[in-house]
Formats: C-alpha cells, sequence, structure tokens
C-alpha cells in the first residue's frame, strides 16, 4: 500500500502549495457560478417548453447536470493537469526523471499536479444532485445512495483511464494535444442524458469517449433507471479501459525507454 | 490641402490591402502545416451544435413536431449553417491579451508601425481557409443525411456573405476591446468567461433568438452578441425578409463602428498606461 | 543637431510590496503597499549621428530601461528625450519607421514560416519600396551567408541562425537608429564575431546611430570608441573606452617572461598568475613605470610588457567600487 502513502502525501503538498493562491480561489468561485448560471437557465428554457426530455424530467436532469459539473471538477482538479503535463513530458523527452524513482511511475505521474481550487465544482455538482433528489417525486434510498458513489466511483476511474490511455498515446504521436480539445467539446455532451442522442453519437460516447457510462449512469442510479445489464456494462467498461490503459501505459513505457537509450 | 489628405487616404489604404493580402495568404500557409490538428478541431467543433440540435428536435418532437416556428427541419438547416457561422466567427480569445501582457509580447507589436489589431484580423482570415476546406465536404455530407430545410435564393447567399464577414468583424473588434482590459487588470479569466456565457445565451448560439422569452429577445437587442450569429444564420435560412437583412447588415456595421471606436480609444489610454507601468 | 539628446531622463517604478506569510497575502489581496524604485535617475547624454556608443552596466543598472524609454516603450517619469528630432513616446509611425530595437532573448518573427516571408510581411508592415527592399535583403543575405538559412521555417534554426534573422528582419527599413540590447546573449563566440562585424558594416554603410548593450566586453571593444557607464541608474562614465580604463583602473598588469620567472616577485607587486613561463603582476598604475625600471635593473634578462587590465576586469572593480556595491535588485523590466 505504498503507492497509496506516496498518493496521500503527493496530494497534501499539492493542496498546501495550491492553498497560497487565494485569487485563484476567488478566480474559480466565479467561474463556477458563471457555469452554473448557464446551465440553469439552458435547462430552464428547454422545460419551458415541456414537461420531460426524452421521459427525463426536470429533477433528474438536475441530477444529471450535477454529476457532470462535479466530474468536469474531478477532471479539472487532478486528472487533465497531470496527464497534460505527462504529455508534455513525454514529446520533450524529460519524463526520465520520474522514471528512474523507486516507485509504480503510472502511480507517480497520476498525481504530481493538483488543481486544487477546481474542488469548487465538485462541491457544486454535489449541492445540484442533492438539488435534484429533494425535487425527485419519490424519495431517495440509502441504497440508491450507495449505488451513486459507487457508479461515481467507476465514472472518475473511467475517466481517468480514458486520459492516461490518451496521454500515452504521446509515447508513438507527437501533437496529440488536439485531442484534448475533443475530449473538452465532447464531454460538453455530457450534461444531458446520452439516450437522447442519435445511435451513433450514443456508441461513440459510450466506447469512446465513456461519457454515458460515466456520467449518464450515476444518474441513472437515483431515477430507477439503472437495471442490472447497465450496473454490468459499467463494471464492464471500467474494466476495459483500466486495463487497456494500463497495458498501454506499460507499452508506451517500454518503448520510450527503447527510444531513449 | 484636402487633395494631400485624399492622397495620404489613398496611400493608406493601398498600404493596408498590400498588407492584409500578405498576412493573409502567409497565415493561410501557416496553418496547411497543422492539418492534423486543424482537422480534429474541426470535427469536435460539431459536437456543440449537434447537441443543441439534438435536445430542441426532442424538445419540437414531443410539442407535436414545432416550437416557437422551427420545424425539425428549420432546426436542423440553423445548426448546419450555425457551424459556418462558428468558423467564421472564431476572434482572438481574450486570454490571449492576458498572455500577450505577461510575456512582452505588445513590445514587439507597438515597436512596429501598424496597428496590431490588423495584424490580428488579417491572421484570424487566413487562418479560416484550412478549416473551410475541412468544414465544407462534412456539411455536405451532413447535408445529405439530415436533410434540413435550406433553399437559399441568390440575394439571401449574397447578403449572407456579407453578413457572415461582418459578423465576424464584429465579435473580432468586441473581442479585441474586451481584451484590451488586461492592459488595467489582471486575471479577469472571470470577466470573459461572463461575457461568452451571455453570448452563449443571447447569440443564438445554443438556441435561436425566437425561442427565447420575450425581455430576453429584448435584453440581445441591446447587445452584439446577435450579430454574429443569429442575425446571418436566420439570413441563410430564409428567416429574415430581404429588407430586414438590409437593415440588419446596416446594423452589424453600426455595431463594428461602435466597437471600433471603442477598440481605438482603450486601446490608445491602454498603451499609456502600459508604457507607465513597464512594457 | 544629435540624433539622440536625452536630458535629465528619469523612470520610476511602484512595485507592489510583497510579505511572506499566508495572512500578508491574503491582505494583500485587497489592500496592496507599494514601494518607488527609481530604475533611472537623472540621465543625460547624447549621440552625434552615425555615433556606436556602449551601452555599460550591471544587471538592474537601468540599461534596458533608458533603452525602452528611448524606442518609446516605455513613458519617462521625468526629463525630455529626442530622436531624429522626435519625442519617441509619440510612436510616430514616421519614428518607428527610422528606429528598430533588438533585444536578444526577445524574438518577432512567425515560427513556422520561412524568415523569407516574415521579411516580405516587414517589407508591407515598413513599406519598403520593392526595389529597395530586394537590395537591402540579398545584402545581407549575402553579409550573414543566409542564402540556406532563409528558406527553412524559423523554428527549425538554431539560436545562432535564428538571431542572425532576426537582425535581418529588424534592419530591412534600414534604420537610422538602432538599439540593440544583448544582441549576442547565448551565442557561441564565433557567432558573436560574425553579427559584431555585421553590426559593424550597417553602421558604416548606412551611417546609423547605434546603442548597445552586451555583456561581452568582446562587442563593446569592436564596435564601440565611447562608452556611456550606468549604474544603479545613474551614469558613472561617458567617454572614450580608452579613457575608461585609465581613469577607473588603479592598477596595470606587468606580463613578465624570460629565464628568471622562477624568482621571487612578490616584492614588486601583486603576483596574479604565474607559471608555464611567464608571471603576471598588478602594480598600481602611478608605480608602474618605478617599477618596471627596478626590475629591469634587477633582472636585466627578463622581457616586460605592460598592459592594461582587461575592461571586465576595470568594470567589474568599477561597479564593486566604494559606495557602491554590486546591487543585487534585479532590472524590474528585465522579466
Amino acid at each position: 500500500m505504498n503507492s497509496l502513502r506516496v498518493l496521500w502525501i503527493f496530494l497534501r503538498v499539492g493542496i498546501m502549495n495550491e492553498a497560497q493562491y487565494r485569487v485563484n480561489f476567488f478566480v474559480q468561485l466565479l467561474q463556477s457560478a458563471i457555469a452554473l448560471a448557464t446551465g440553469l437557465i439552458v435547462l430552464a428554457l428547454v422545460f419551458s417548453y415541456t414537461e420531460s426530455l426524452n421521459s427525463w424530467s426536470q429533477p433528474e436532469l438536475l441530477i444529471v447536470m450535477g454529476v457532470h459539473t462535479l466530474m468536469g471538477g474531478l477532471i479539472q482538479v487532478i486528472i487533465q493537469p497531470n496527464m497534460l503535463r505527462l504529455m508534455r513530458e513525454i514529446q520533450e523527452g524529460t519524463l526520465d526523471y520520474m522514471l528512474t524513482k523507486p516507485e509504480d511511475s503510472q502511480v507517480l505521474v497520476s498525481v504530481r499536479e493538483l488543481r486544487f481550487w477546481s474542488i469548487v465544482d465538485v462541491a457544486v455538482g454535489l449541492a445540484i444532485v442533492g438539488w435534484g433528489m429533494q425535487r425527485l417525486a419519490s424519495p431517495v434510498t440509502l441504497a440508491q445512495v450507495l449505488l451513486f458513489l459507487l457508479m461515481l466511483g467507476l465514472g472518475f476511474l473511467i475517466f481517468y483511464s480514458f486520459w492516461l490511455l490518451v496521454a500515452s498515446t504521446a509515447f508513438w504521436f507527437i501533437r496529440i494535444s488536439e485531442i484534448v480539445t475533443i475530449f473538452q467539446s465532447l464531454f460538453q455532451a455530457g450534461r444531458w442524458p446520452v439516450g437522447i442522442y442519435p445511435v451513433w453519437l450514443r456508441t461513440i460516447l459510450t466506447f469512446v469517449v465513456p461519457l454515458g457510462v460515466a456520467v449518464t449512469v450515476p444518474a441513472e442510479a437515483f431515477t430507477n433507471r439503472l437495471s442490472t445489464g447497465g450496473l454490468f456494462l459499467a463494471v464492464g467498461v471500467t474494466a476495459l479501459f483500466f486495463g487497456a490503459s494500463r497495458g498501454v501505459w506499460l507499452w508506451g513505457l517500454r518503448n520510450y525507454s527503447g527510444a531513449s537509450a | 490641402m484636402t487633395g494631400k489628405r485624399m492622397r495620404s487616404r489613398f496611400n493608406e489604404i493601398k498600404f493596408l490591402t498590400a498588407f492584409y493580402s500578405l498576412r493573409v495568404k502567409y497565415a493561410a500557409l501557416l496553418v496547411f502545416q497543422y492539418r492534423l490538428a486543424t482537422f480534429l478541431w474541426v470535427v469536435g467543433l460539431i459536437v456543440e451544435p449537434v447537441i443543441y440540435l439534438v435536445i430542441w428536435s426532442t424538445v419540437a418532437r414531443e410539442q407535436g413536431g414545432i416550437i416557437g416556428g422551427y420545424t425539425l427541419a428549420d432546426f436542423t438547416a440553423y445548426y448546419l449553417v450555425w457551424m459556418i457561422l462558428r468558423v467564421v466567427n472564431i476572434g482572438l480569445h481574450p486570454g490571449a491579451f492576458e498572455w500577450r501582457v505577461r510575456n512582452g509580447r505588445w513590445s514587439h507589436l507597438l515597436l512596429r508601425p501598424l496597428h496590431p489589431i490588423h495584424d490580428d484580423i488579417a491572421f484570424l482570415i487566413g487562418n479560416k481557409a484550412l478549416d473551410f476546406v475541412i468544414l465544407i465536404p462534412i456539411l455536405i455530407l451532413l447535408g445529405l443525411f439530415f436533410r434540413p430545410d435550406l433553399n437559399p435564393t441568390g440575394w439571401q447567399i449574397l447578403l449572407f456573405i456579407i453578413a457572415c464577414l461582418l459578423g465576424f468583424l464584429v465579435r473580432t473588434v468586441w473581442q479585441w476591446a474586451l481584451g484590451l482590459t488586461t492592459f488595467w487588470v489582471v486575471r479577469v479569466q472571470a470577466i470573459f468567461d461572463l461575457y461568452f456565457a451571455i453570448e452563449l445565451l443571447l447569440s443564438g448560439r445554443i438556441v435561436p433568438l425566437d425561442l427565447l422569452p420575450d425581455w430576453a429577445q429584448r435584453l440581445a437587442n441591446f447587445l452584439p452578441y446577435q450579430w454574429s450569429f443569429g442575425f446571418p444564420i436566420e439570413v441563410a435560412i430564409g428567416r429574415q425578409t430581404w429588407s430586414q437583412a438590409v437593415t440588419g447588415i446596416g446594423i452589424q456595421l453600426c455595431w463594428i463602428v461602435g466597437g471600433w471606436i471603442l477598440v481605438m480609444f482603450l486601446w490608445r489610454r491602454g498603451v499609456k498606461r502600459y508604457s507607465a507601468v513597464g512594457a | 543637431m544629435y540624433a539622440i539628446s536625452v536630458d535629465n531622463l528619469s523612470k520610476s517604478f511602484f512595485v507592489p510590496i510583497r510579505e511572506a506569510g499566508l495572512r500578508a497575502s491574503f491582505r494583500s489581496l485587497f489592500k496592496r503597499e507599494h514601494r518607488e524604485v527609481l530604475a533611472v535617475q537623472n540621465v543625460s547624454f547624447s549621440l552625434e549621428p552615425g555615433e556606436m556608443v556602449g551601452f555599460l552596466g550591471p544587471n538592474g543598472a537601468g540599461k534596458t530601461t533608458t533603452l525602452k524609454m528611448l524606442s518609446g516603450l516605455l513613458h519617462p517619469t521625468a526629463g525630455e528625450v529626442e530622436v531624429m528630432g522626435f519625442t519617441p513616446t509619440g510612436r510616430d509611425k514616421e519614428y518607428l519607421r527610422q528606429m528598430t530595437l533588438i533585444m536578444g532573448n526577445r524574438h518577432q518573427l512567425i515560427w513556422d514560416i520561412p524568415a523569407l516571408d516574415s521579411f516580405e510581411l516587414n517589407r508591407a508592415i515598413y513599406r519598403i519600396p520593392h526595389d529597395e527592399y530586394l537590395q537591402t535583403r540579398d545584402e545581407f543575405i549575402d553579409l550573414l551567408d543566409l542564402q540556406e538559412i532563409v528558406t527553412k521555417p524559423v523554428r527549425n534554426l538554431s539560436l545562432g541562425e535564428r538571431m542572425k534573422v532576426e537582425i535581418v528582419a529588424a534592419l530591412l527599413h534600414r534604420p537610422k537608429i538602432l538599439f540593440l540590447d544583448e544582441p549576442t546573449i547565448g551565442l557561441d563566440v564565433a557567432m558573436q564575431r560574425r553579427i559584431r562585424e555585421f553590426v559593424k558594416t550597417y553602421n558604416e554603410r548606412y551611417q546609423a546611430t547605434v546603442m548597445l548593450t552586451s555583456h561581452y566586453m568582446a562587442d563593446i571593444e569592436a564596435l564601440c570608441r565611447r562608452v556611456i557607464v550606468i549604474h544603479n541608474g545613474q551614469i558613472l562614465f561617458d567617454g572614450a573606452l580608452a579613457d575608461l580604463v585609465k581613469r577607473y583602473s588603479a592598477n596595470r598588469r606587468l606580463v613578465v617572461t624570460g629565464p628568471a620567472v622562477a624568482a621571487d616577485f612578490s616584492r614588486y607587486g601583486v603576483v596574479v598568475e604565474s607559471g608555464s613561463g611567464r608571471v603576471v603582476l598588478n602594480v598600481p598604475r602611478a608605480d608602474a613605470a618605478n617599477v618596471t625600471s627596478r626590475m629591469l635593473h634587477d633582472m636585466p634578462e627578463i622581457d616586460l610588457l605592460i598592459e592594461d587590465p582587461a575592461i571586465e576586469d576595470v568594470i567589474e572593480d568599477l561597479f564593486a567600487g566604494a559606495g557602491m556595491g554590486a546591487s543585487d535588485e534585479r532590472d524590474p523590466l528585465a522579466r
């Protein structure tokens, strides 16, 4: 469990470091507020024309939006900054320093950077989920909450694995940062339940950029939409992505050492 | 005297034309070196309108196939043309100004006998060449696939082209004015976010303006945003009569001139301030 | 008429005071305290047309600040500047077309296209007549051997190659006034020499007035007969380079060669170097003649050479001199 200890130390240092820059906190607070207001206005606009969107009610869509915001926050806090740095270092060939350390390289490259103040988005996301829960027609059960948390955890793992997979491609392709742009525009699609999209897009959002599993599925935990099949799909997709990213990472590392030797 | 002034005006125009044509050419050549990046960028761009299109089509379908005068085919037309405008409208992100201040980039731009806004505008025009090369086949494909209700007449196409160009200038000039605030205050990221959030809602970007509540439509009339998105799109999909379109182009011109005056005013002040504290 | 005249020029900056600690940094979010830093104080000098002057001083002395005021990038806090009859901060386009500022660590060329295309763009920006442009361009390309280089994208060039094309781009409009701020920084010795020679040729052909700062004394020695020394924002010396040495070096160097170099020379002066068949002594300037004749008297078989110390050493002594210890304060502009 040494990896966990390393992870904790890095996180702590990262938080202490970022806590100095309080301006960032205010900037983030404003940015989150603006994004939240925009999201709510759009939702209100849609529901000014209709009672339900593809059978999703307004509180249910609030939960989807909450999960989306939360996930976006987590990606900003820890996943994206680390992976961007990783890509940069692979391209510039400066990754060697990390590889000489006596610890699992994947753990190390995943926890070096922290944009702590984006945690605001996580809090905002949770608040929206809570708000949506309150307005649901049927009361929420403890089982649902546990299922939700489990799915959230899987969702986080999926995004992490997805990003590691993308970052690892930098071992072979230069200038991969455009993938980031594509991810960011596709990520916006997760604001809505993927079920409303046409089949081709839904397929992309499940297996290529697994937003559906990582955002819609946790929200489904509260809305009684999550079937056993859906649960297995989520676990399966997570395992698939996690395994694939680990494999590609290790493969890329071998490639890297070979190239720089 | 007036003859002399005329001649200097004429020289100025000749000079700017020469500069623009060269700068546009080089910016276009430049972007062809990043074919993959540009391709991925354009592909990523399609996601946004597809999301809006799906949502509003879903809503329309649940309301019997039409809302706010837009049928499903109208929505499709709207968001297909939207993609053209999205590419046309790319301006300098105001964040780039912060970057220029922080990295001392203005020094170099200030030393040249040319207003930097010309450099930016010309660059942005040339920079789009490849975007269009990629976008046009995609649009044709999407058009065949989605069957939009899009049958513009000759004059609509002509006015649409003019409206696009002017829309680009409206957006660029106002973003430039906003960006210039970084001469006075730093860390204005949140203000830029606010600017773009309002644009998203009140420009016709996320939803056609006709679908907004009345008060929001009235508010939009006092802002420049719709002249870069909603208006040109509506010209193309035939929701503006000839006289409405011509009037709209006039209003676009007014926003450009207004923004230009603001830019020149802020620029003079900003440079003075910039050169007081350290370039 | 002078090409550049500077009268009682001063520039001060207000820089925020940063205190350590979380509470202080939080407080500074709302209320910032400032401190005035005098970057340049009452500086006056003037340059004749066609003159090349070296501008010397340690980091933070105010060199860059002064050059930026001369090129119009900075507003002076007080004093007058006139260059070619213009007030630089007016940023008159006529003025901008007659001057150039080259900074060794700043780059203006477009990264992804060949330098030749950037030249073409500068032709448009500076409104250079086509024939004149072609002539100047080819002349510079010849002088600096750039035929192969100018057609490659700038990003593929080495640092030295890039500096050469930067300089060409900055001089295509044949400016009458050149401000060169560390133009050779980070380049190898051969490349430095190349650029030096080019600046010299340019100055001779176009009678340009040049103000140059450099950390490399070789640049200054090769190009400038006159130097202005600035320290802590004030002018310490303005005159011929040779006079600077005479005036500020307390010592001369005696270089002894010959059979007797194993002898003890410490009774004649401070031995700074000995071995490999020679001995170098530092002797107070006033005593030099005296010591020399004593040595020749004591050891008639030796060869003796009297030198001025290296200019670097003179300058170092000058800045380290009484009452003006080298300041650690960084030039607020040297970012």
